[in-house]
């Protein structure tokens, strides 16, 4: 069979990408209609869907609960991730000095987020325990009463904040990368310009990363919209609510009280509410990141 | 590169060969051989030692019946009703379980869950009294004249306490005796302030009392007050009205949450759960002197490293209610594809050799059978046959049934007063505050829920 | 001028190792505790060092029967591994593909694909639980496998900046030899991808190896069960006193197979970051 050059291309391309092409539609597009479709029903798995209509909208929006994780949600992403993601940038700048030990302290400040999921969950439950716990022991030491953390509903949330901090490493690591990407040319020549650090900084490296840091933030929100493990695990969403992520309590509505449509009107909404995010995120970007030879696709 | 290219060949064929064998095990367990062949049913029960002792009856069962293979699945008590869902949505349903979590007989019977075992027990020509089962106790799973659980476990709540902390105190044992009016709770509170110790020291820090006296629904009960409207108990468990916010019931949860924060002789949430974890039970790490529990706790007898003593509950706001109990039925469920060898197996567990041998394998779990509450009375090392005997028959005596058998939909039920009394067991909110709103909620679930 | 700089890089120095201390303190408390009795675990102010050393806490990990660890780790690394054969095998077939041949409706298929690296997997968890349940493939591990064998976003990303840094003159000498396209790239853009091959393995390891909510969702029967789900299970009311130290052991085990893939692929993996991460 003689295909032209273009019909050569187009066949090999979908060749080669076949295999996610139909994981697309299958695990993906499928899905996401089906979502929309049980999001109008009433559905317990046990006997089979009931159309509702948009009952399932109405309830969420006039549901406590609904948003009460939505707040939680928000609250723990606008707080944990820029300071994550500032703070492994700190480190990463404060690493890519020309100091002693520079491997080791990399590997040290990278070290704790290999230690993730469940096991993280386990380590910091203790870590936090009101009575014999690790933290509250070193708060001793600067006078500080015993905090009951994950008993307390004002504070467990901060409590998987700081959890949070611990795993800056990884994203400190690709910063460091990406720091060691500015080319030396640039930052020398900022310094014969007699350039302050700090102007040299927002100047010359910061829009040189610009890119990966817009990456990381995107990947941070969206990651952060999913959080599941530290409720599943520690709190059950608890104490008073104050813990019950977006997940979490579309995770409980489905499987717990199976609501099944009710949760799939809660999935379709976080999928909306990522895009939109998503979309500002990019379209405000343009303020601050910088392509080299131009926008990429 | 012929190298790289019998790699990739290699490893591709590989996964896929694994792929093909993990799924015929997948599939492996719904097939059906010819009549003959031997059938396997599952037993669905709670993740802990005192009910994954069936297992150890197996084999015996086994022998005794070739052509049925039992396999045992479990759920910690918290998960138990979910998963128990997922499974029968999955089309994985267990043949055999009992309401071992936090749901109970009603709720499983109004979503059309369990088998009508009547018929089979007919042509069998069972008779409870062959199995040492009172009528009274056959009836409470007739629904219109039909059976659907047989009971096989008989748990009450009772009062287990620590007889090395009251030794070292000085103070005397708490009475078995059901008939000793002496005994209110007024005088536990008594006692327990004599026991408690309240130090810095965590190690040093013990308290007299924990009162885990049912589920939280059921609490107000014991204090005399009423939360559910009367015609609950005959429409098949759904209350037209709910009295959560009544006076009554705010002074009952006030006179429990007053061990905690006003008397001071009960561990705040904070103190279980660091010494014994989310859901442990701090009983056991030897800090509680007198544990207000479902006699289930009995069972982990082996792991108490301290004298333990049985003793009667207190007299709180009603003198006729002074217990709650437990029957637990084995039933059927309605996708099982063999209830007749599922039945067998429940026969199985309620001979009196079996209801004994499972009082040994599991540390204490009580037998609904009378022929086998004698071994029951006597397998508790430390603690005098009579003693038991009395605290039980006290129990039963002056015993209600557990709410959870009976109300519809109450796992959910549990699931939001469980989450909404934290602040207030927190000490975070007072009683007479959060009981309006909590009042409230349990309306718009019910109404929900019932429609 | 250069006391300036001096000062500067002190000042970094000293915060790196404060710093370092506050990160690695709670390490050092997880491996204490794992290595402490059930009674000395409950003290405090806690003991930095234990007063003697439990190595058979960790024996008892795996032969309490409660527990069954051996159980959980061998079925995690069965899943971790069949899905990173699956992830690194498939990505890199759909990133070549999206390199090198200039279909028509390319850009399209690939901002889609973009996009589902935004997918949150609640957006489709219940569909697909569904779907899964109906074809009964329930407490099995093929839930958790299959899918990885149709390519991961962020791995096909990543692969395909590696590709697209391949010039096309490398091709030419195969098209001269008259190779078809699959050998091509079997036998000349495969083997340079070592690098960024090995990084899209051990992403794809530590993600599996640590996924809690789709285990959850498919796995039933404790046979079945992943480590995230045996080791969440030892703090529920299973057991009546949580057992700290064994959760401990628990965790260290845990994290033994990734830091261990990390430290032998470190220069590897770096150096994937920097051809694939970049740009």
């Amino acid at each position: 069979m003689k295909l032209s050059a273009s019909g050569r291309e187009n066949f090999y391309f979908y060749l080669f990408i076949m295999p996610w092409l139909i994981g697309f539609i299958i695990f993906a597009l499928y899905p996401i209609a089906a979502s929309l479709f049980y999001s109008f029903t009433d559905y317990d798995i046990i006997s089979s869907p009931k159309f509702v209509g948009l009952a399932n909208y109405q309830e969420l929006f006039q549901d406590e609960l609904f948003y009460k994780s939505i707040w939680v949600t928000f609250k723990y992403t606008i707080i944990s991730v820029p300071l994550t993601l500032i703070l492994s940038l700190i480190f990463a700048m404060l690493i890519n000095q020309k100091i002693p030990a520079k491997g080791f302290f990399r590997t040290a400040m990278y070290f704790p987020s290999m230690v993730s999921g469940v096991s993280m969950s386990l380590l910091w439950f203790w870590i936090f325990n009101p009575q014999i716990g690790f933290f509250n022991y070193i708060l001793s030491w600067f006078g500080v009463k015993p905090q009951l953390w994950f008993l307390d509903e004002h504070l467990a949330l901060w409590a998987l904040i700081i959890m949070s901090f611990w795993g800056m490493g990884a994203g400190m690591l690709i910063f460091l990368a990406a720091l060691q990407g500015v080319p030396a040319s640039l930052l020398e020549a900022a310094k014969l310009d007699g350039a302050s650090r700090w102007s040299t900084f927002w100047n010359v490296t910061f829009p040189m990363i610009s890119p990966i840091f817009l990456f990381q933030l995107i990947m941070a929100i969206i990651e952060s919209f999913q959080v599941f493990t530290p409720a599943y695990v520690m709190t059950q969403g608890g104490p008073n609510y104050s813990t019950r992520f977006y997940v979490y309590h579309l995770y409980e509505s489905a499987f717990k009280n199976f609501r099944l449509g009710y949760a799939s009107a809660m999935a379709w909404l976080l999928l909306i509410a990522v895009l939109i995010i998503t979309y500002i995120i990019m379209k405000t970007s343009n303020h601050y990141v910088y392509y080299e030879g131009g926008k990429e696709s | 590169m012929k190298n790289g290219r019998k790699l990739w060949f290699v490893m591709l064929a590989t996964s896929m060969l694994l792929t093909l064998f993990l799924s015929a095990c997948g599939k492996g367990g719904s097939s059906e051989g010819s009549s003959s062949d031997p059938v396997t049913i599952t037993y669905y029960t709670i993740d802990s030692p005192d009910r994954t002792f069936v297992e150890k009856l197996i084999p015996d069962f086994e022998s005794k019946h070739p052509n049925i293979k039992v396999k045992v699945d479990k759920a910690p008590y918290e998960q138990f009703d979910s998963k128990l869902q997922a499974n029968i949505a999955a089309k994985k349903s267990p043949d055999i379980t009992s309401h071992f979590g936090y749901g109970g007989f009603m709720e499983y019977y109004n979503k059309g869950l369990l088998t009508d075992l009547t018929d089979i027990m007919k042509v069998d020509n069972f008779k409870a009294s062959d199995y040492g089962i009172q009528d009274e106790l056959m009836n409470i799973y007739k629904v219109d004249g039909k059976t659907y659980g047989i009971p096989s476990n008989n748990y009450v709540t009772l009062m287990l306490y620590n007889k090395d902390m009251f030794d070292k105190a000085g103070v005397s044992y708490p009475p078995s005796d059901y008939e000793d009016k002496s005994w209110t709770f007024d005088k536990m509170i008594e006692m327990a302030k004599k026991l408690t110790v309240v130090s810095d020291d965590i190690t040093k820090t013990q308290y007299g009392v924990d009162f885990g006296w049912g589920e939280l629904d059921m609490r107000p009960a014991y204090f005399g007050a009423k939360v559910y409207s009367d015609d609950a108990w005959t429409n098949g468990g759904k209350p037209s009205e709910t009295y959560f916010g009544s006076p009554e019931a705010i002074a009952a949860y006030q006179k429990w949450i007053g061990l905690i924060w006003d008397q001071k002789v009960s561990p705040p949430p904070a103190f279980s759960k660091a010494v014994a974890g989310q859901f442990g039970d701090p009983f056991l790490s030897g800090k509680i002197g007198m544990s207000v529990v479902g006699s289930w706790s009995l069972a982990s007898q082996k792991d108490f490293n301290f004298k333990v003593g049985v003793a009667a509950v207190p007299i709180g706001g009603n003198k006729d209610v002074r217990s709650v109990l437990y029957v637990d039925p084995l039933f059927v469920l309605k996708d099982s594809k063999h209830p007749k060898e599922a039945y067998e197996f429940i026969k199985y567990m309620l001979t009196t050799e079996v209801q004994e041998k499972s009082i040994e394998l599991s540390g204490g779990t009580p037998p609904v059978n009378d022929n086998a509450k004698e071994k029951y009375y006597n397998s508790f090392e430390g603690v005098d046959p009579q003693v038991i005997k009395q605290v039980y028959e006290g129990a039963n005596k002056y015993g209600v049934e557990s709410y959870n058998h009976l109300i519809s939909n109450y796992s959910q039920l549990n699931e939001l007063l469980i989450n909404e009394f934290q602040s207030v067991q927190n000490g975070d909110q007072k009683v007479e505050a959060a009981l309006p709103g909590i009042q409230e909620k349990i309306t718009k679930l019910l109404e929900r829920l019932n429609k | 001028m250069m006391n300036k700089q001096l000062i500067s890089r002190g000042l970094a120095f000293l915060i790196l190792i404060v710093c370092t201390a506050a990160m690695i303190s709670p390490i050092f408390f997880m491996i204490s505790t794992s290595l402490k009795t059930k009674s000395e675990m409950l003290l405090f102010p806690p003991t930095w060092i234990p007063q003697s050393f439990q190595w058979e806490n960790f024996k008892e990990l795996f032969t309490n029967d409660e527990i069954k660890f051996g159980v959980l780790y061998q079925n995690s690394i069965i899943i971790a591994v069949l899905t990173v054969i699956g992830t690194v095998f498939s990505s890199a077939v759909v990133a070549y593909g999206f390199s090198r041949y200039r279909g028509k409706g390319r850009n399209l298929m690939f901002m889609l694909m973009i996009s589902t690296m935004m997918l949150p997997y609640p957006a489709i968890m219940i569909p697909q639980f569904l779907l899964f349940s109906e074809m009964n493939w329930m407490d099995t591990f093929l839930p958790l496998i299959v899918p990885a064998f149709f390519g991961s976003a962020y791995q096909i990303f990543l692969l395909r900046q590696f590709f697209n840094t391949l010039p096309n003159e490398l091709y030419d000498s195969g098209k001269i030899d008259g190779a078809s396209e699959l050998r091509m790239f079997r036998s000349i853009a495969l083997p340079l991808s070592g690098p960024a091959l090995a990084t899209v393995a051990i992403f794809s390891f530590v993600w599996s190896w640590n996924d809690l909510l789709a285990p959850v969702l498919y796995l039933n029967s404790q046979e079945k069960f992943t480590l995230p789900i045996g080791m969440a299970a030892m703090i529920s009311s299973k057991f009546r006193i949580a057992p700290w130290n064994l959760l401990m052991c628990a965790a260290i085990m845990a994290v033994i197979p990734v830091v261990a893939l990390f430290a032998v692929a470190q220069k590897r993996f770096t150096e994937g970051i920097v051809l694939t991460g970049i740009k």
